[in-house]
């Protein structure tokens, strides 16, 4: 098979298959062109209504915006945990390291046990009082 | 340059939202009705030679149309003859599809048996019967009836890719962006179905 063989192959399927759309007949032609008067009148119609993204757009951010709201009214964030843990060891160290009255009792009792007892072994060592 | 023209087309839409003026679609809508006139007599012969019947051609060729100016209408219009035809044989395989899975699902119901005969009727052959026409129409119009039958024995590819190429005058380049392949599956495509309906018709035709 030559390729010459091969192009009139081609210009006679091509000339047959067009005699066969010129020869259609007028049923056939006359259903074409609904089919495309209603296609373009689709077109100009559009999608409907309830199809278009701007109108869900803002709907859509305030729905996404209510769900946020109430799961942090709700929820706890994965990150609130460890700040309420720091937090606390932060009051902890403050009640230790704290030098007000309330917080400093323990240490200043500690201290004056410490004298007394230094007195009463002094005391004890040095024989009975007379 | 085509896809910056799209890439364009659709920034202006962001930038510029509202409806384009009355002027404009008037335009693209009578572009639009051009191209389907010019294109549906012969969308609807390749539709035919695929599934044979004309109800179901045209049904695939209107079903076309229709997505096309829903979905594609604003695309440049140097892309609508790839999509149209993209779409078109999309609807005939889904179509081919469902007449299998029809055919199947009756084999397996009761009830009366098709005639063989019958169903390999091809309606050209009645038309020819129907009206007697001049020796050389006649034989023209059984030499389209070969043809066709040989293309439907032809793998779906093949017979897109000859198709679109020999009878629609699609470039390599188009034919490729229709059938979403490479340049060079078309080229093996089509070269295979000239090959193979040579063999089928014979040196004679």
């Amino acid at each position: 098979m030559s390729e010459q063989d091969n192009e009139s192959f081609e210009m006679r399927s091509r000339a047959l298959f067009q005699d066969s759309v010129d020869g259609l007949d007028m049923r056939i032609r006359s259903r074409l062109t609904q089919a495309r008067s209603a296609a373009l009148s689709a077109a100009h119609r559009g999608r409907p209504w309830f199809l278009d993204w701007k109108i869900w757009t803002p709907a859509a951010g305030v729905t996404a915006a209510a769900i946020l709201g109430v799961s942090l009214w709700i929820g706890t964030p994965i990150g609130h945990h460890s700040a309420t843990d720091a937090q606390s060891n932060f009051e902890d160290l403050d009640l230790v390291a704290s030098t007000d009255e309330g917080s400093g009792d323990a240490m200043d009792m500690l201290q004056d046990d410490i004298e007394f007892y230094d007195f009463a072994d002094k005391a004890a060592n040095s024989g009975p009082a007379a | 340059m085509a896809r910056f023209d799209t890439l364009n087309r659709a920034w202006m839409v962001w930038d510029n939202p509202a409806p384009a003026p009355e002027g404009a679609v008037l335009e693209y809508t009578r572009e639009l009705e051009k191209f389907l006139a010019e294109i549906e007599r012969r969308a609807f012969r390749m539709a035919q030679v695929a599934l044979r019947d004309p109800d179901d051609a045209l049904d695939v060729v209107q079903d076309a149309m229709l997505k096309l100016t829903r979905s594609y209408a604003s695309r440049p219009s140097a892309e609508w003859r790839p999509l149209f035809y993209r779409i078109l044989e999309n609807g005939i395989r889904d179509l081919q599809r469902r007449r299998t899975v029809r055919k199947r699902v009756m084999t397996w119901m009761p009830g009366p048996k098709e005639d063989p005969d019958n169903e390999a009727q091809d309606p050209l052959e009645n038309v020819a019967d129907a009206a007697p026409t001049i020796p050389e129409r006649l034989m023209q119009a059984q030499a389209m009836q070969r043809l066709e039958e040989s293309l439907r024995a032809l793998p779906a590819r093949q017979r897109e890719a000859f198709m679109l190429r020999n009878f629609e005058g699609m470039d390599v380049a188009e034919t490729a962006n229709a059938m979403a392949c490479s340049e060079g599956s078309v080229k093996t495509h089509y070269s295979r179905a000239v090959h193979a309906l040579r063999e089928q018709l014979g040196e004679v035709w």
